[in-house]
């Protein structure tokens, strides 16, 4: 019914002295009716702008969008059947909130009044703000506000919803609780949603599939565990995961990785994928990391600890090859939050084979990725 | 910069690169463009302006080459500069049988008006401002005192005036008189005449820059004060070095204001000395309108408000012009 | 802001309180006598009866016999002021509600054509409004005269609606020109204080609107107006003092005569051949003056947001 494409979509902004700024390079998306696909990546990667396209709020350079099946390049906002949650609500402060959810259907429908009545008081309930509905914005909060707006766009049963960053005017308990609640109510109104946001934990949680975007280049468009298990290249693998990724860049040196610190040896799989390159960049996530008090073999290492991050489910801890430095190089460990670890002490930290990434170390291409060799793992990506 | 040929190849091939949403789009037909569209609300008020303001301009630019004087419709054939030549040297004009006189008198009382009200007002609307700036109480009580002859009329404060400054009945004579000091005429005496205008003006103004340097000061953060104070200066020190320098945008915005009010200043005159104010006190304001409505010489009359529209122009361009640049408008 | 509790070092007075604010308070409450005197004489000596008014106190209320010179209390002044400038007033207002009501009008719609619907070139076409704020009214008189005297034929057009509407005369079409003037000259203020207005409006609002469906007339007529209310409120307030107080345009276009309005009455009232009759005169200005000033004081807030943009 109702798929959104993007076909090499690109904006170009022309500024008053002559410069163009490519702010969406040549990306190419397809959301299905009824998938939540969030659009992620950093401040200024082109997502809100992508986002405003769809919606009509900007025009297209080059490229084809396309609602349905049918072209949407030229159409005003009004006629794509779009709704759109701004990240300030964007509620008219002089209407109630009964009259604010009625305005798109009095405006874009020949709806009669009290079939608009109706549909407004049912979405109202099930929005949960059916008392606020004679309620002006400025005596809401900020959850209800954004219900309210939530609602405006749900009550026009559109093709299609676009979120602009809602949730990023909330408090984070508030922001938790929210997110859960957006997608129940996504799943059950089964319309296609690009929602845009700069928070990993966001896109993660929430999407059917993440879009993610640098410098208006797309970068890699997967389910969020693809993304995360299998990224396409080293801006996917260190966006996405919190606490980040570690890079290590080294040598290649006769099959095996040379750094500053320490030596890196590389099973034949992962020599052939690293080939005949000079330089890789080694990424391992802080997870697969296992800090022991003592132990040896391949792959282990001695190092101190700098910081210990207690976050109770966990201790992130910052390790270091050199302890008496001013601001020493780190990188990141986390280990279970019942362990005892203090800063200065002398552990050993094991990067274990099968959990190493190999980038490119000129294009951040990934060579290689971790193994998924646990059935359990293997099974959520098929 | 734009490269025209680039340009014109993308308009060609259909594509534009616009940074603002709902500008024209590929094949975006005439009809359907913002600006066409919003046009229902912008273009009769723009007529409206067109027509009364930059047409009559322009009209009376025009009437200014003629030799009109009022007997029939003017004579738009014969079009030259004679007004101009006779308002700067004088001299007989081929519409008039009199000796005209040039406007530098005029022109001169003017300037010397302009620039003394619009001095005296603001450094009395600075001090005004400091001084409500206080944190005092009634605060409110005193804004709208000072602002009060701001909401009159100029015929009714040529009116007030006339009074104060009446030799036997009025205020200041009668204040002068218990000082011992005889009764001046002030508003018939070329030497005080000016001042007393000036001084009346500023009486019914200065309020107008008080509120300006009041929200200019209040929009100066407190530490600005608090660090002058902590670094020893003294309050006279503190404000002329610290405060009053960042007041710059404040006191050009209300130097354009007044001056353009001051150059404005003919009802105040015409409701104290009608037609006549006498050489002392004639501005080019008052001398426009007696030429052109009590003399009959209504081309004349024309040049010589082109005059003192250049003057406006003069001070008001360079402003709008600032403005434009940095994007206050 | 300002350094305004005291400090150890202040000389206190007598009263406990710091010389400084004492001084202060004289300066700011001299400063006031200053601005109200003139105003103060005029209604003390518009109180006065003509005929036992001596001008020896002009400031003191007429308390004859109590206070000898004062002169004797009477409303005969003002009662003459409000016959004789009885016409004055109707015509003003006349004047006044059209004019303000459509410069309002026009400069809300304009403002919203020129700033919250936003296409290419639209500042250009503002400049050229804001810039109609500082002509000075010299400039263009001679054209109006003529345009309203030889030019438009609105003296004959006017005369048959002054014919079948009752109240209307033949002469008010004088003041249909005044109308028609002051709204053209008042709309470059009343477009730059909504323009400053909508600029603060919320963007994402209005495409949220645009997505809704509605048109660039909807949008206006649904969103923006109801919240302009408070702008209309100032200006309003603003052009009605504005065009209230005119003489100029009035004198030029209108001209003395049965459509003259008050400010033109007023110039030529209390002076006769026996002399100037100022508690008349001083009646007469504040009948003039009365409705401006009433409007600001009841409403003087919202007016000094309006002089100060």
């Amino acid at each position: 019914m109702a798929k959104l494409t993007l076909d090499n979509v690109t904006k170009v902004f022309t500024e008053d002295d002559g410069n163009e700024i490519v702010a969406v390079d040549d990306v190419n998306i397809d959301i299905d009716d009824g998938e939540f696909l969030v659009l992620v990546g950093p401040s200024g990667c082109g997502k809100s702008t992508t986002l405003r396209m769809i919606a009509g709020l900007e025009t297209v350079t080059s490229g084809e969008i396309s609602l349905g099946g049918e072209r949407i390049n030229e159409k005003p906002p009004a006629e794509r059947d779009i709704a759109m949650v701004f990240q300030s609500y964007a509620l008219y402060p002089h209407m109630t909130v009964r009259e604010n959810m009625s305005f798109g259907l009095e405006e874009s429908t020949d709806m009669p009044d009290d079939e608009i009545a109706s549909h407004v008081e049912e979405t109202a309930e099930m929005m949960g703000i059916g008392e606020l509905l004679d309620r002006k914005p400025a005596d809401l909060s900020g959850g209800q506000q954004q219900r309210v707006a939530l609602g405006r766009a749900i009550v026009r049963d559109p093709e299609a919803f676009l979120m602009d960053e809602p949730l990023s005017n909330l408090d984070a308990k508030l922001r938790a609780t929210m997110r859960t609640e957006l997608q129940r109510l996504q799943a059950e109104l089964g319309v296609a949603t690009v929602y845009v946001t700069h928070d990993q934990t966001e896109a993660m949680t929430m999407g059917d599939r993440i879009a993610i975007l640098d410098d208006g280049v797309l970068q890699q468009v997967g389910t969020p565990l693809e993304c995360y298990h299998t990224p396409r290249n080293q801006f996917v693998a260190g966006f996405i995961g919190e606490p980040s990724m570690n890079f290590f860049e080294m040598d290649v040196r006769d099959g095996r990785l040379v750094g500053d610190r320490f030596e890196y040896e590389l099973t034949p799989a992962q020599r052939d994928a690293v080939g005949d390159a000079d330089r890789a960049t080694l990424g391992v996530r802080p997870e697969d990391i296992s800090v022991d008090t003592e132990g040896g073999g391949s792959h282990a290492y001695d190092v101190f600890v700098d910081v210990v991050e207690p976050r109770g489910d966990e201790n992130t801890t910052h390790l270091t090859f050199d302890p008496g430095v001013e601001e020493p190089e780190t990188f990141t460990a986390t280990i279970s939050g019942l362990r005892h670890i203090q800063a200065g002490e002398a552990v050993v930290a094991t990067l274990p084979p099968e959990s190493v990434h190999l980038f490119d170390a000129e294009t951040g291409t990934a060579l290689h990725n971790r193994s998924l060799e646990t059935a359990e793992v293997t099974e959520q990506l098929t | 910069m734009h490269n025209p040929l680039t340009i014109l190849r993308r308009r060609l091939r259909g594509r534009d690169a616009r940074t603002d949403g709902g500008a024209t789009e590929d094949g975006e037909s005439f009809l359907s463009r913002e600006s066409v569209r919003s046009a229902p609300f912008w273009l009769p008020p723009a007529l409206l302006i067109g027509v009364f303001v930059y047409g009559a301009i322009g009209w009376n630019v025009l009437l200014s080459l003629t030799d009109f004087t009022g007997l029939g419709t003017p004579d738009y054939g014969s079009l030259d500069f004679e007004n101009y030549v006779v308002a700067f040297q004088g001299g007989t004009p081929s519409w008039s049988e009199l000796t005209v006189d040039p406007i530098w008198n005029s022109l001169q009382n003017t300037v010397v008006l302009v620039v003394g009200f619009a001095a005296v007002c603001l450094v009395l609307g600075l001090l005004l401002a400091i001084l409500v700036d206080q944190e005092i109480r009634f605060e409110n009580t005193f804004r709208t005192i000072y602002l009060l002859p701001m909401s009159l009329s100029f015929v009714v404060t040529a009116k007030f005036w006339l009074y104060m400054y009446n030799p036997q009945t009025g205020l200041i004579n009668i204040a002068l008189g218990a000082f011992g000091f005889g009764p001046v005429e002030i508003v018939q005496n070329p030497d005080l005449k000016l001042a007393a205008i000036a001084f009346a003006l500023v009486w019914q103004f200065s309020g107008y820059a008080m509120v300006v340097y009041l929200a200019g000061l209040r929009a100066i953060p407190d530490s600005h004060f608090e660090a002058a104070r902590v670094d020893g200066a003294s309050t006279v020190k503190m404000y002329w070095r610290v405060i009053i320098p960042q007041l710059r945008t404040a006191t050009v915005s209300a130097l354009v204001v007044l001056t353009v009010f001051a150059l404005k200043a003919f009802d105040f005159l015409f409701s104290m000395y009608g037609y006549q104010p006498g050489p002392s006190a004639d501005i080019l304001a008052t001398r426009m309108v007696r030429e052109a409505y009590s003399n009959g010489n209504w081309a004349y009359g024309s040049a010589i408000a082109v005059v003192l529209f250049l003057m406006a122009l003069a001070i008001v361009s360079p402003y709008i012009y600032s403005q434009y640049k940095r994007g206050a408008l | 802001m300002s350094f305004g509790t005291s400090t150890d070092e202040e000389t206190e007075t007598g009263t406990g309180y710091p010389l400084r604010r004492v001084v202060l308070y004289i300066t700011l409450v001299a400063m006031g006598a200053f601005y109200l005197i003139p105003i103060e004489t005029g209604v003390m000596t518009s109180l006065t009866s003509p005929g036992s008014y001596t001008g020896q106190f002009p400031y003191l209320p007429p308390l004859e016999p109590l206070l000898s010179g004062t002169g004797e209390f009477s409303l005969q002044p003002w009662q003459t002021a409000v016959d004789l400038l009885g016409q004055g007033l109707v015509n003003s207002v006349i004047l006044v509600v059209p004019a303000t009501i459509l410069s309002g009008l026009l400069g809300s719609m304009a403002a919203y054509g020129l700033t919250t619907v936003s296409w290419r070139g639209q500042i250009a076409i503002y400049i050229t409004f804001v810039a109609g704020i500082f002509i000075p009214y010299q400039a263009v008189l001679v054209p109006l005269t003529q345009f309203w005297y030889n030019v438009v034929p609105l003296r004959t057009a006017f005369q048959p609606v002054a014919y079948w509407v009752p109240f209307i005369q033949n002469y008010h079409w004088k003041l249909v020109a005044l109308i028609v003037t002051h709204t053209a000259y008042g709309l470059p203020i009343c477009t730059l204080l909504f323009r400053a207005h909508y600029k603060k409006l919320s963007d994402e609002m209005i495409e949220a609107a645009r997505l809704d469906g509605a048109s660039i007339y909807r949008i206006y007529r649904r969103i923006i107006l109801p919240l302009s209310v408070p702008m209309f409120a100032v200006v309003f307030i603003y052009q009605f003092t504005q065009i209230w107080n005119d003489l100029l345009f009035a004198l030029t276009i209108v001209q003395f005569g049965d459509a003259s309005v008050v400010t033109q009455e007023l110039v030529g009232l209390g002076v006769s051949q026996s002399g100037t009759n100022f508690p008349l005169r001083m009646a007469g200005a504040l009948v003039a003056a009365l409705p401006t000033l009433l409007v600001y004081v009841l409403f003087g807030e919202k007016f000094a947001k309006g002089v100060a943009a």
